[in-house]
Parts: C-alpha cells; structure tokens; sequence
C-alpha cells in the first residue's frame, strides 16, 4: 500500500495488471516511418514537375500536411475513445453495421498491401537501378547501365521485388522484437540518408549543377549541352510550363505527398499497446506530418532551385514517356551526378531505399493485426489468428499478407491494366471518411462508450471535441477523395478501375456474409462481437 | 480450417461466458452478470482478481466543493451532480471512492495502515455489492455464477463470496457442473508485485497433486485456474525491473512468459477438455496445448470494456470459441 505519494490524492495498492510498452517517442518513430519521408521526396519530385507543369511542390507539401493533420486529429478522437489495436475496423465495428466495418477495413487493407507490393517495386526503380546505372555512368562500364535497366524489366523485377517482400514475411515471422529491432537501424540510415542529401544539395547552386551533369552526361548522351537539350527535347514532346505557379496543379500534385502522409495514421492499428494514449498518440500522428511536411519542403526546395524546376519536370517527362533526350531523373542519382561522388550516390540511394523499406513490413503488419482481429472476431478463419506456439507470431496472418502482395507484385509487372491501378488509394481515403464520418455522431450514438472517454468532457461551440475533430477530419479525407479522383495520374476515375474498387466493396460484404452463415452453423453469431453488453 | 466438415458433435450443448480480472470495475461487473442474457450463456464463470487496486479519497473542503484527483491531477467538485458523476466515474475505472472530510484525509494520507484498513473495508463492501447484484439478476434461473480467487484478491473477500447466495466460490477443488468437471485453483505464481496470493511452481506442483486425483473423468474436465500455462502466447507480458519499470533492450520492451510451468505439464499430461484464464491482462488468445483448449480473455476493465470468451461445450468436446469484447 503506497501514500497519497507526491500530494497526489489517490491511495495505490501495489497489484497486477496490464502494462502497455509503446511510448509516445515510439508512436512518432513507427509513424514516420510509415510516411516514408524518403519515398515521398522521391515520387514528388519525379512525378510532379513532370506531370503537372507549374505546380507549386512546397505549397502542396504544406497543403497535403495540413489536410493529414485534420484527418489525424479526427483519427485521434477514435483511438483515445477505443485505444485498441485494429485501426478503423475497431472503429467501425463499434460505431455502424458489422458488415460495412469488415468491408472497409478490407477495402483499406487491399489498398494498403498493394501500395505494399508498389514500394517494393520503387525499391528497385528508384533506389536500386539509378545506383548501378549512376555507378556505369562513373565508372564508364556499361555493365552497370546494363544491370541497371535489367533490374527494372518484367522477370528480375518481379524476382528481386518478391524476395523483398519475402524478406519481410521473414522478419515479421521472428517477432516483433526483431521486427522492431530492425525497423529502428533501418530508420537510422534512412534519416541519416535524408540528412546527408540536404547537407550535399546545400553548399551547391544550380550552375555547379548544371556544369557536372553537363560534363559527366555530355559524352555519354553524345550532346554537347545535355542539359538544355533534356528541357528543349521535352518541350517539343509536348511539356509545357509557362514559368508561372498554376494553382490547379498545385491542388492537384498535392496528391503525391498525401499518400505517403496517410502512414503518419498508421499508429490507430496498433492502439491497445500505447501508453498514455492522448499524448502518445497526439505526439506519434501531428509529430510525424509535420516532421515529414517540413523535411520535405526544405529538401524540395532545395532540389528545386539545385535541379532546376524546368529540368526535373522534363527529364522525367521524357524518361516516364519514352520521349525526346533520356536521362534517369532519379533524386539520388542527380545528387550523386552533383557531387560526382559515387560514395554519396550509394549513400543517399541506401537512405531512399531504407525509408521504402520501412513501408514494407509496416503495412503487412497493419494488415496483419486486421485480419487477427477478424478471426478473433469470428469473420474470418481461425488460422488467421493462430499465433505460432514458437514464435509467438501469427504466422499464417504473416504469410497470407505476404502472398497477397507477392500476387500484386505479379500483377503490377506482368499486366498493363494492373500497373495502371493506382486508384485503390482513393478507396482506402473513402474507407476512412466514412469511418471519419461516423465519428462525428459517436458521441450521440454511442454515449456509454464515449462517456468513458478521457475527452469526454471536452467540448469546442458547445459541441463534443470528438464532433469537431471528425467533422474536419471528415471534410479533409473527403477533400482528397475528390481531389485524387479528378487526377488521373495519381488515381482518377477511370471507369474500369472504378469496377475494381467496387469489386473490393462487394467481396468484403459477400465475405462477412458467407462467415456469418458458417458461424451460424456452428452455433456462433459473429455480430455478438461487436455490441456493447446492455446493463439491465 | 473452417470450411472442413466436422463431426456433428452430440449431447446437451453447454455455453460457458468466462472473463476475469475486472478488478473492482462496477460497469464491468455488471457487464458480466447481463452477458448471460445477452450471449445466451448456460453459466457464468469469473476467473478472480475481482478486487481493484485503488482508493479515491474525495475530501469535503470548508466552502462545501471536494477535492479529489483524476489523471494525475488534482481536482475540485462544486457540485452534488459533479461529485455523483466522480464517484460513479471511478466505480466504473474499478477504483474505490472514498467521502471524507479533508481532515480525515490529511490524517489518513500518511498513515499506511489505515491507508489499508480502508481499503481492505471497502473491497469488501463493493464485493458484497456485487454478490447482491448477482442475487437480485440471476435469482430465479438456473445460471450459477461460478468464480475463485485471483492473486490480487484480499482473503477477507472469501467469507462474503461463500455466504453469497448465488455466487459459488471454489478454491483448491474439483465441481460439478452438468455432466462436466471444474478444477479450481486461484492466485498466481510470483509476481513483482508481491500481491495476496502467490505461490511457487513447487507449491503449484503440491496443489495439483492435491487436487487432480479428485478429477473422475479428465475428457470432461475444465481447468478454471486464474494462472495461464507457463510458455504460451497468452502468459506473455513486458518484463519489469525492481522498480516496476518496463524492461528495454535496444529501445524495446522485454518480454516474459508470467505463466505456471506445472500447469502447463498438467495440462500436457491430462489434457483436460478447456483449460480457462486471466492474471495476464496483455495475454488474450486462444491456444492449443495437444487437445486442449487454453483461453485467456485478458483484460481492460479500467476503459469499461469488459473481454470475454464465450465457449459452447457439447458432447465432451469443445465446440465454439468466441472471444467477445462489450
């Protein structure tokens, strides 16, 4: 029995209970890790001055954080008030029909292992094949160009891709222990990788840019000044910038830094193993968008003004296009072109490839804790969530998880029409609106779980904070809803695409509604999970 | 797997609602006794740790507002619907509270026994609460509410849980239950924390000895010990050091098995029909030890939420498990 210790007027019997390990430094780092800092500055920049000529690539970064930060904050409402580990399929199970939680926990879940299998694929795009073709331009041994175009044609991509992906089920299946192990010297090199691309861009202007890449490209591209022949050949192949920020496209390019930023969320999956959950969790999610938004906005502008806004966006123009004169616009291979140190080339590209790891076995595990808690649930089979008595890990989960984007993989390098798919981030940002959407009336609908709440007694305008948390989450989430569906190089609307995300909605109802019968069979009415016990 | 064909299991179907350690939680109390009804339970089993682990000292002030804490942080009440708010904010968080003048308080505040007496006072009285409630819901069925000692749980709790009218208490025995067995045996093995009933693995083993001859039938046999088996993913838990503080290494919690090695060799070497638990707050699951089923519903009673596992026996197999959460 303790005292009213340190003033405190509460009387403490030592006793057993439940002890939750992840701090809120934890929080912060699982979820920056999940942004991908690096993958982010790599797809901004290698899609943005390319497809949407005259977009501002700092304003958007600003404006896809701040939107991310009204989405967490909403975000955080839901965790503090159910801080479960599950994401939004614990949400939904407690706040609408069962069917549409498992639905849309399906639906966020496909979407998030296939951008899986897509960053093991810009793993060996942007990270492996500019290094061993920056090393063939160095060196002068066309070996390493080789190897560097090899790598990204269909059969190696697919082989190196899945072993990447393979190697995470690997990790994942040790445990969690090693997985974290890893993921924390891995987000070491990464940062420091982020760090030393800012520290090389920073003492060098555009003019010692352009003299470099002039000198090292020249004789390669056999063009006596490459660098105005990449931006004049891209021009006439149809790229056009008068010099003037468009804000269309600004809105619109917003959606590449976006989409990494949703993993600054991601910290919702794993809620039951945060302590002090309110800080933690307010700490991991705004820390995260706003460490990547403004590493991003000094690094893109600084690759910017080194670079040349004209330049990157034809380069890449050109390279994505197959047009006018080609040059690999990878970041890491520019800064290695820079400095004409291979060194940095290699250190840089291990940082870029480190931060694209740090997706990988992220989002298996989110999708892993889903379908455990399906099966604790009973919506789904009970080896999902068998839990290996060796390993302590839910290996079939792990390996299902694996083999689904291994099948994605497949699918993104063999097939014209799934390579094109990128619509399935559009379904996930729906997925959580509507979850978002129904954290605006949780407080009305569900007054004896929100009670409990520790914001319980908050309220903004009268109004609980939880309302006025999703309500701009809501209205964020369905902001970039709209805004990816009338881009049609990020997602667009495409009508067969459209078919695909339907496709998803509907084998998650036909899913639930087969288990429900199989349970009903063996006695078990699975919707008794969700429902909160009646006091009578 | 799920799809493949079973055997249609045959006899009278049994549907056990089994959670545990809701330490002195009220809502989750409550939750139980109702969950009955609510998932069509045939009985009710609590597998201990039913005491909570603090007293909330609200102190009158001269001016007439209490004073009291939330949070770590100190606060006032002005009002009468303030302070019945309070008190039945913390009956719900499993705490105690406690109506005093601050007087009172400053007296009591650094005075451990009393401190003690207080609490031990108080346990027993929400306890008899509680044995009350059950009386008053489950009067008149036939659902018998069956639970034994956790190793938070005070001794003084045992004289009003045997009285209690519909509430079976058993400790170190085998019952009866319709056409089943129950092997009871609370407490825990040694925690950090020093609590009121723990026992070593050489007194486990003793216990065991004791108590798994009187077993007639082991294919019908459930094992209702409050310690989960020693190894397994459900007694697993952070490490702590000498100062209740989480074990790191490399930046990451530690973890330990928390569990009971003799139970996991009666288990392997009895193979009971289910084997049910709690102690292991962080350790929810559903295992296997050969045939055995082994649950630990694990617990989050302070967020109201009361875990569960709803298990239909038929025919001496067991034939659904649910793990609930509500």
């Amino acid at each position: 029995m303790s005292d009213a210790a340190g003033g405190s007027r509460i009387f403490l019997r030592k006793a057993s209970g439940l002890i939750r390990t992840a701090s809120g430094t934890d929080t912060y780092i699982y979820n920056t890790g999940l942004v991908s800092i690096g993958l982010g500055v790599a797809s901004i920049m290698l899609y943005g001055p390319a497809f949407y000529p005259g977009g501002d690539l700092v304003w958007a970064c600003m404006l896809a954080g701040v939107m991310m930060a009204l989405i967490a904050f909403g975000l955080i409402t839901w965790t503090v008030t159910l801080p479960r580990s599950g994401g939004i399929y614990v949400f939904g199970s407690r706040s609408m029909f069962p069917v549409l939680a498992l639905t849309l926990s399906l639906v966020e879940i496909t979407a998030w292992l296939f951008y899986c299998a897509i960053a093991a694929y810009w793993m060996v795009y942007l990270g492996l094949s500019p290094t061993l073709t920056f090393i063939g331009y160095l060196s002068g041994d066309q070996a390493w160009v080789d190897a560097g175009a090899w790598v990204v044609s269909p059969w190696p991509m697919f082989l190196i891709g899945s072993g990447i992906l393979i190697l995470s089920g690997i990790i994942l299946s040790s445990g969690m222990r090693f997985y974290l192990m890893v993921q924390k010297w891995v987000f070491a090199v990464a940062v420091l990788g982020s760090i030393m691309l800012i520290a090389v861009l920073l003492p060098y202007s555009n003019a010692d840019f352009v003299a470099s890449f002039n000198a090292l490209m020249g004789p390669i591209l056999s063009v006596e000044d490459p660098y105005r022949e990449i931006i004049s050949s891209g021009r006439e192949a149809g790229w056009a910038w008068d010099g003037q920020t468009d804000w269309t496209q600004t809105w619109l390019v917003s959606n590449w830094p976006f989409l990494p930023l949703v993993g600054a969320a991601f910290s919702i999956a794993i809620g039951g193993e945060i302590k002090s959950v309110e800080k933690s969790q307010k700490w991991g999610m705004l820390g995260a968008v706003a460490t990547a938004t403004i590493v991003w906005m000094i690094t893109i502008a600084l690759c910017t003004d080194r670079f040349g806004y004209e330049f990157l966006g034809t380069a890449a123009f050109n390279f994505l296009g197959g047009t006018g004169v080609q040059v690999d616009p990878t970041i890491t291979l520019l800064a290695g072109v820079l400095t004409g140190s291979p060194l940095i080339c290699i250190l840089v590209s291990l940082g870029f490839i480190c931060w694209m790891w740090m997706w990988i076995p992220g989002m298996h595990t989110f999708g892993v804790r889903a379908i455990v808690a399906w099966s604790f649930d009973r919506i789904a089979p009970e080896a999902w969530g068998k839990i290996s008595p060796t390993r302590h890990t839910p290996m079939v989960a792990i390996w299902t998880c694996i083999a689904v984007t291994v099948v994605f993989m497949a699918l993104f390098v063999f097939t014209a029409f799934f390579s094109a798919i990128v619509i399935l981030i559009e379904a996930a940002v729906l997925a959580w609106s509507i979850v978002l959407g129904a954290g605006i009336f949780f407080p009305y609908t569900r007054p004896e779980i929100y009670e409990k709440s520790p914001i319980a007694g908050r309220k903004v305008l009268g109004l609980p904070l939880m309302t006025v948390a999703c309500t701009l989450g809501f209205f964020a989430a369905q902001f970039y809803f709209w805004t990816l569906f009338f881009d049609p190089t990020a997602a667009g609307h495409d009508p067969q695409q459209l078919m695909i995300v339907a496709g998803v909605f509907v084998i998650g109802i036909v899913f639930y509604l087969v288990m429900k019968q199989i349970r009903k069979s063996q006695g078990i009415d699975v919707s008794l999970a969700f429902k909160e016990i009646p006091i009578e | 797997m799920f799809w493949k064909k079973k055997k249609k299991a045959q006899g009278e179907k049994l549907t056990i609602f089994f959670a545990s350690d809701l330490h002195g939680s009220a809502i989750c109390f409550k939750k139980f006794v109702s969950g009955a009804k609510f998932y069509g339970a045939d009985v009710l089993i609590m597998g201990g740790d039913l005491t909570g682990k603090a007293v909330v000292p609200i102190a009158e002030q001269s001016d007439g507002s209490f004073k009291s804490a939330q949070s770590g942080d100190e606060i006032t009440l002005k009002s009468q619907d303030e302070l019945d708010e309070f008190i039945k904010r913390v009956n719900n968080q499993g705490f105690y509270p406690a109506v005093m003048s601050e007087t009172e308080f400053q007296a009591i505040k650094d005075d451990t026994p009393a401190q003690e007496k207080l609490f031990k006072k108080l346990v027993v009285e929400r306890v008899r609460e509680w044995a009350d409630y059950a009386e008053d819901k489950l009067s008149g069925t036939d659902i018998p509410l069956i639970t034994s000692p956790g190793n938070d749980d005070f001794f003084e709790i045992d004289e009003v849980l045997h009285k209690a009218s519909h509430i079976q208490y058993h400790e170190d025995e085998v019952t009866e239950l319709r056409g089943y067995e129950i092997l009871h045996c609370g407490g825990s093995t040694k925690t950090p924390w020093d609590t009121e009933r723990e026992y070593t693995e050489e007194q486990y083993e003793a216990r065991f000895a004791k108590i798994l001859p009187q077993v007639k039938d082991m294919s019908r046999c459930i094992f209702n010990v409050h310690v989960p088996p020693h190894g397994t993913i459900i007694d697993q838990c952070p490490k702590l050091d000498e100062n209740l503080q989480v074990v790191f290494e490399m930046g990451n919690p530690v973890h330990l098995h928390a569990g009971c090695k003799a139970l996991y060799t009666a288990i392997e070497q009895h193979q009971p029909i289910l084997s049910i638990h709690g102690h292991i707050h962080e350790g929810r699951g559903n295992i296997k030890i050969g045939n055995t089923t082994c649950i630990n519903p694990g617990s989050v009673y302070p967020e109201g939420l009361l875990q569960g596992a709803l298990v239909t026996l038929q025919g001496g197999e067991v034939t659904g498990v649910q793990l609930t959460q509500g």
